[in-house]
């Protein structure tokens, strides 16, 4: 059994002090950011990647996983506590959490909300566990023709899947493709946009893009808003949900797990859109639907499950191939890069020790997750009154000087400054800056696998069809963009996209 | 002006300006495009979406709420805190390799305290000093990144 080898292996890398240090770290720093709104897990990854390049890869992708997931736990604190989303998936559980702390039962849904994460993340990763090789293993058949056309489907399904409209996501998908194209032609040696400015001629950094737009444009629009809000507070003895409530709660995690786990092997907004999938299943089979929304642990157990399940089974696609369906992947791949190592086909056979660690340290990760979460809940409370007013310049400060520590550029602080002022006035305009990111980092293997496809088949598009893998997914773009197209035109919505669009 | 024909300004923008700089660049053949191509045909596509919220964002405007409309006073209000942030963070990047890291970061959180948070000076200068000696510490001497020193070596 590979399988379990590899992961013993895996867990004598994440059982050394260090990587469990940075585990805790990575886990608090997620939870703490989860709880705190303005600051969504996007940005306290992108705001920590500095802080790992003292580390070798398998601590630093500990660390900001561990950041990843932990948001998920924490972000349900304060839709519980203050019917206020720590981050975007924790949006539905406002819903009924809020309305079970009214009924003085907040207690039992933070722990429901817990244990549901903990199974939901627990069970995603044994299929991360088991997938990710598998995938790889299959995706090193691959040749250009066939990463162009996985590529395209990522690209299309991520314009069908995204918290917004197709027409509203492909224009951000454009602009970060085009913005991929600064800097030298990998081909040719051309230099493209780049003004005779020596620092564009290697291309616009992905770090700086990504704290300004996260972090920075986070910031400005979080400055508009007023943070004060009431908390009710919690005692560790009323945590403990009843029978009547974990019975309850059984059946909403275990399909929540499932949800979770396969709308977060697509592109867009996944652990939104599972929470929110969750939600109204839950809502469907339930025998009294009518009470959803006046406090059902149904409602808060499996949408903070299928968002937990989401986050893991989102590392499958980033980590067998090198394609980040969701923007903390991206920004989790723009780390590894900065390390030298490239996720994709050959990352689990050349990097063994980084993802078997990554895999253990998320079972790790998880058992963490679930003692600081329940008993220390408190704590993470009271970081809710430190006022935003001076949080904010200390966050903006921080990204500054993470910008800064990549290449001492000044320049790079400009491009912060610039994408932080897009992504605010990207975001006042309801459009979602993610896509333009993920569009950044892997537009650039596009465009290249097309023109060696081409170069490959002496400019015959008939390469394209030759593999039935390329002819598949080609296919199935295009019929994506066909029902685009129709849901474009159509007069009516599915009620789950009107929820993904109302929760932005 | 509607939401959506502002994102078409920026599509249109940025279409235009990529479909002047592409053109520029050698394309290749049809079936062996150069390293124009790809930027020509995403400025193409920006074009079409840019004209399209246009054309929609006019004939949502008049089936959207008040609320969507703009009032250029609400606007000026609401942009004020962000503009103010973004001027000050301007100026911290122009005198962040004269001044010095401590220096500057004192100075950029004082005035960020005083003139966007509204904390009095006193407060601010206290908050501002400790922020920047102590990040300064936290940056340099744990993380080990280099920071910028300017006069007095600070």
């Amino acid at each position: 059994m590979d399988v379990f080898s590899n992961l013993a292996h895996g867990f004598q890398t994440a059982l050394s002090l260090q990587n469990i240090y940075l585990c805790f770290i990575g886990c608090l720093w997620g939870t703490m950011v989860g709880v705190l709104p303005g600051i969504g897990p996007l940005a306290g990854i992108t705001l920590l990647i500095p802080a790992t390049f003292g580390l070798d890869a398998t601590g630093a992708i500990i660390m900001l996983a561990g950041i990843y997931y932990g948001a998920m736990y924490g972000g349900s604190t304060t839709s519980i506590l203050m019917n206020v989303p720590g981050e975007s998936a924790s949006v539905v559980t406002c819903i009924d959490g809020y309305q079970m702390t009214l009924k003085g039962r907040g207690g039992a849904a933070l722990f429901i909300s817990a244990w549901g994460s903990f199974v939901g993340g627990t069970l995603s990763i044994v299929g991360l566990m088991v997938l990710a090789p598998t995938l790889a293993d299959f995706a090193m058949k691959f040749g250009p023709p066939e990463m162009f056309s996985v590529l395209l489907v990522a690209f299309v399904l991520l314009g069908s899947l995204g918290s917004g409209s197709f027409f509203r996501t492909m224009p951000m998908v454009f602009i970060g493709l085009l913005i991929g194209t600064i800097g030298m032609d990998p081909l040719t040696g051309s230099l493209r946009f780049t003004h005779n400015v020596p620092d564009l001629y290697d291309g616009i950094g992905l770090l700086p893009v990504a704290m300004g737009a996260m972090g920075v444009g986070e910031i400005l629009i979080a400055t508009e808003e007023s943070l004060l809000r009431v908390i009710h507070k919690i005692k560790l003895r009323e945590l403990l949900p009843t029978r009547d409530e974990l019975r309850a709660s059984w059946a909403p995690i275990f399909r929540g797990s499932g949800i979770g786990f396969i709308i977060g092997l697509l592109p867009g907004s996944a652990h939104v859109l599972s929470s929110f999938v969750s939600y109204m299943a839950e809502k469907r089979l339930a025998k009294r639907p009518e009470e959803f929304g006046s406090g059902r642990i149904e409602g808060v157990a499996g949408p903070e499950t299928a968002n937990n399940a989401a986050s893991g089974s989102a590392m499958i696609p980033f980590l067998s191939l090198g394609i980040p369906t969701g923007p903390a992947p991206a920004v989790m791949m723009i780390a590894l890069l900065i390390h030298g190592i490239a996720p994709g086909p050959l990352f689990i056979s050349k990097h063994p020790d980084v993802f078997w660690g990554l895999i253990a340290s998320m079972y790790i990760g998880n058992v963490m997750l679930i003692v600081l979460n329940l008993p220390l809940v408190g704590i993470f409370i009271s970081l809710l009154r430190i006022p935003f007013r001076i949080l904010f310049p200390v966050i903006l400060l921080i990204c500054l000087v993470g910008t800064y520590s990549v290449n001492s550029s000044t320049f790079e602080l400009a491009v912060l400054l610039f994408f932080g002022i897009l992504g605010y006035f990207i975001r006042k305009m309801k459009y979602d800056m993610a896509p333009l990111i993920l569009a950044m980092i892997i537009g650039p293997t596009m465009e290249l696998s097309l023109r060696q496809a081409l170069m490959r088949s002496d400019g015959s598009f008939s390469i394209f069809w030759e593999s039935s893998i390329t002819m598949t997914l080609i296919s199935v773009s295009f019929l994506l963009l066909v029902w685009n197209v129709y849901r474009g035109i159509r007069p009516t919505k599915a009620s789950w996209e009107k929820a993904l669009e109302e929760s932005k | 002006m509607t939401k959506d024909r502002a994102a078409s300004l920026l599509f249109l923008l940025t279409g235009i300006y990529g479909l002047f700089f592409s053109i520029q660049l050698p394309m290749g053949r049809w079936n062996e495009p150069g390293p124009g191509v790809f930027p020509i045909t995403l400025s193409i596509l920006l074009l079409v979406s840019g004209v399209s919220w246009f054309i929609l964002g006019k004939r949502g405007a008049g089936e959207k709420s008040q609320e969507e409309k703009a009032d250029w006073r609400d606007i000026i209000n609401t942009l004020s805190t962000p503009l103010k942030i973004v001027g000050i963070t301007a100026l911290l990047i122009l005198a962040f390799n004269r001044m010095g890291y401590i220096a500057a970061s004192s100075l950029y959180i004082f005035v960020l305290l005083f003139w966007v948070s509204r904390y009095r000076v006193i407060v601010s200068i206290l908050l501002g000093l400790s922020i920047g000696i102590g990040s300064w510490y936290f940056f340099e001497k744990v993380l080990a990144v280099q920071l910028p020193k300017g006069f007095l070596f600070l």
